[in-house]
């Protein structure tokens, strides 16, 4: 409670009134470091590490007040907090924490995860950015990749792959093939300035979450060491399923703060529009747009913070509940921006009103982080399984 | 130098409120509360002292209901280090009166032994601003309200205080103890870290029952009728500043 009201009060005076600008221009730097200052961007990060130590319920409803006001700099935010600080805070050893995480917890450094490729998407065991031990520089015996790694491949729709447009972000989780076997994938930590590492194609012109960057990171050559190996080499899944876990919430939350902002709009808005000398609010099918908005808002929103308090950020178990929150919550954020749309008429069709630019933002959450046909496939393999509700 | 902030639960500053249909009071079911934000200053101001290392102890009071605890929590997680919650089920916007308030502080001081007392100037429900100047008379200490300014002497016994008032700003020196109660233009209030709002979360808070205290909490004055103001009239648009200059004079207005 006494977060929320923080993160409101914050969003309310700091985020909301640099919205509509950014929208048009790029990622905010300086209210990211307030971020920081604020101890939001280690949300879920052990506190000797410069984080907050909060559970996955506090993510969701940071997630929730950013997304309210402006969802692509909460989409930044994400792939910063829960796609490497959260990662790297819950899989990384000790020593990568304390060498990463409190740049990251301050917002000295903005950071990101590499999963997509341009060949593959969806179907994440299709990726083909290669990862091979390096000659060995001395007898480490600790088997291959003691000399470190040679990464080749490019990864695509990186979030937080640039902030200025010109270089990469600071450091991304990056997940390479170690061997020949589907699964054998191993997570690396790749740093900005690293021999062979650079900016690939910047993503222009997207449909929405037009504050946060998105962009192609290349890697030619690029050695790593091993000690920005995480985890044990071949044991990238895990931590993969794991945090894709709190990342769904996390998106789901975006589509919570849209809709729960667009209500507000078109309630509002409802009241004070006339015509045929009455209020809006007072014809049926208007009222309908507001209800059924409400009730979907409301179900989605007990069923992401139902599944979020029992998330153990340390493990993995919601999967399927996961899946279905994203599935559920997505089309739900991007109906009712677009009910509210409706409702505002001409008004909704422009920006004045931050509907247009949320019903934009909405539609990411139907492909990004799993695409609803990827939800689809995993809750009907997950369901298969248990065959009969408990 | 020990603190004591005084601070209240009340409707949120940016709540539309409405009155309850039998016109007893303002609705306060299923409406978002938060601190006071005169109370807010006061407790910025404290922790500032702290960090400014003139302050050693800070320490947060609230008189209110179960749910006046959140407010203390969040005095907590600004930066006070123990909180103290006076229970009661009164009505604090109208039952719970100034006067009863002060003796309750009163109580508090006594237990605390604080050096100096820092209160909102005013509560944003009541609007009585009263509680201040109440508690500085029951304690026979001077008292300084409407701070813009708080300056603490180096030898930690006197205070300069700045005040606004309608026609300018007074300056007033004091020695310590006092009762100082901010103004909006003292500071601008912190959000609470969540690092802090995590170590609130530990930090001790004593409980007491109003009733228990020994003080007179009967009301002074009774809320026989609460209404809506009247619906403001619609506006007129005046082409020059002749026009508008002369429809006021018109309306007996200058
Ligand atoms: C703004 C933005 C930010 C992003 N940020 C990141 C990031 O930070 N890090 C990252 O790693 N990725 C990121 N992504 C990538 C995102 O996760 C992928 O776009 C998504 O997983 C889908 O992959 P794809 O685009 O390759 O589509 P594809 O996988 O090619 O899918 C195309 C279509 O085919 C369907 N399809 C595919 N396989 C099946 C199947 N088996 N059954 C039925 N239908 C199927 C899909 O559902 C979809 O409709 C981002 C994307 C966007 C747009």
């Amino acid at each position: 409670m006494q977060l929320r009201n923080m993160v409101r009060a914050f969003v309310q005076s700091d985020v909301d009134p640099q919205a509509l600008q950014f929208n048009r221009q790029k990622f905010n730097r300086q209210l990211f470091r307030k971020c920081g200052e604020l101890g939001l961007l280690g949300v879920t990060a052990q506190e000797q590490h410069g984080g907050s130590g909060m559970d996955a319920a506090a993510a969701v409803i940071v997630h929730e007040e950013l997304a309210a006001s402006d969802p692509a700099f909460c989409l930044s935010y994400l792939a910063h907090s829960m796609l490497f600080v959260n990662n790297l805070a819950q899989n990384g050893s000790e020593a990568q924490r304390a060498r990463f995480l409190p740049a990251a917890c301050s917002g000295d450094a903005v950071c990101g995860m590499g999963m997509s490729e341009p060949g593959s998407g969806t179907d994440v065991l299709g990726m083909s950015t290669t990862a091979v031990a390096a000659p060995g520089d001395s007898g480490s015996g600790s088997g291959s990749g003691g000399g470190g790694y040679v990464l080749n491949g490019s990864k695509m729709w990186i979030t937080n792959g640039t902030v200025d447009g010109r270089d990469t972000g600071d450091a991304f989780l990056v997940y390479a093939r170690t061997g020949r076997g589907p699964r054998d994938i191993s997570t690396f930590i790749v740093e900005r300035g690293m021999a062979g590492f650079s900016l690939g194609t910047k993503v222009e012109d997207k449909c929405g979450m037009r504050a946060s960057m998105t962009a192609e990171l290349v890697f030619e050559d690029v050695r790593v060491p091993r000690e920005n190996l995480v985890g044990e080499e071949g044991g990238a899944l895990l931590s993969m399923v794991k945090n894709l876990e709190i990342e769904r919430l996390a998106l789901g939350a975006i589509s919570l703060g849209i809709a729960r902002r667009c209500i507000d709009i078109m309630n509002k808005y409802s009241m004070e529009r006339v015509a045929f000398g009455k209020p809006i609010s007072s014809y049926g099918q208007v009222q309908r747009h507001i209800a059924e908005s409400y009730a979907e808002y409301m179900a989605g929103r007990a069923y992401t913070y139902s599944i979020a308090a029992n998330l153990d950020l340390t493990t993995h178990g919601c999967g399927l509940d996961t899946d279905a929150v994203k599935l559920y919550t997505a089309t739900m954020g991007k109906n009712v921006a677009d009910r509210a749309m409706q409702v505002l008429g001409g008004n909704g069709y422009v920006g004045d009103y931050q509907v247009e630019r949320l019903w934009r933002d909405a539609k990411l959450m139907e492909i990004g982080g799993g695409t609803l046909e990827a939800h689809h496939k995993n809750i009907v393999r997950d369901l298969r399984r248990l065959q009969v509700l408990p | 130098m020990r603190v004591l902030v005084a601070v209240k639960r009340v409707v949120d500053y940016a709540v539309k409120v409405r009155v309850r249909p039998d016109k007893t009071a303002v609705e306060l079911q299923n409406v978002k509360m938060s601190m006071n934000p005169f109370c807010e200053n006061a407790m910025e101001e404290a922790v500032r002292l702290k960090e400014a290392k003139l302050a050693t102890e800070i320490v947060a009071v609230s008189v209110g209901p179960k749910q006046a605890q959140e407010t203390l929590r969040t005095a907590l997680a600004m930066g006070a280090d123990r909180g103290v919650h006076i229970v009661t089920d009164m009505r604090a916007d109208q039952e719970l009166q100034p006067l009863a308030v002060a003796k309750l502080l009163r109580t508090v001081v006594d237990e605390v032994k604080p050096d100096l007392v820092l209160m909102g100037k005013q509560a944003i429900d009541g609007d009585n601003c009263q509680t201040g100047p109440m508690l500085a008379g029951l304690l026979g200490w001077p008292q300084a309200t409407f701070a813009a300014k708080l300056e603490v002497a180096d030898s930690k016994k006197e205070v300069t205080v700045e005040r606004e008032t309608d026609t300018g700003t007074q300056k007033l020196q004091m020695g310590l103890p006092a009762v100082v109660t901010a103004d909006l233009r003292l500071n601008a209030p912190r959000y609470a870290t969540l690092p802090n709002i995590m170590k609130a979360k530990k930090k001790p808070i004593a409980t007491r029952d109003a009733a228990a205290a020994g003080v007179d909490l009967a009301p002074r004055n009774k809320v026989t009728n609460v209404t809506d103001p009247p619906p403001r009239a619609a506006g007129a648009v005046v082409e020059s500043v002749d026009d508008l200059v002369a429809k006021l004079k018109a309306d007996g207005l200058v």
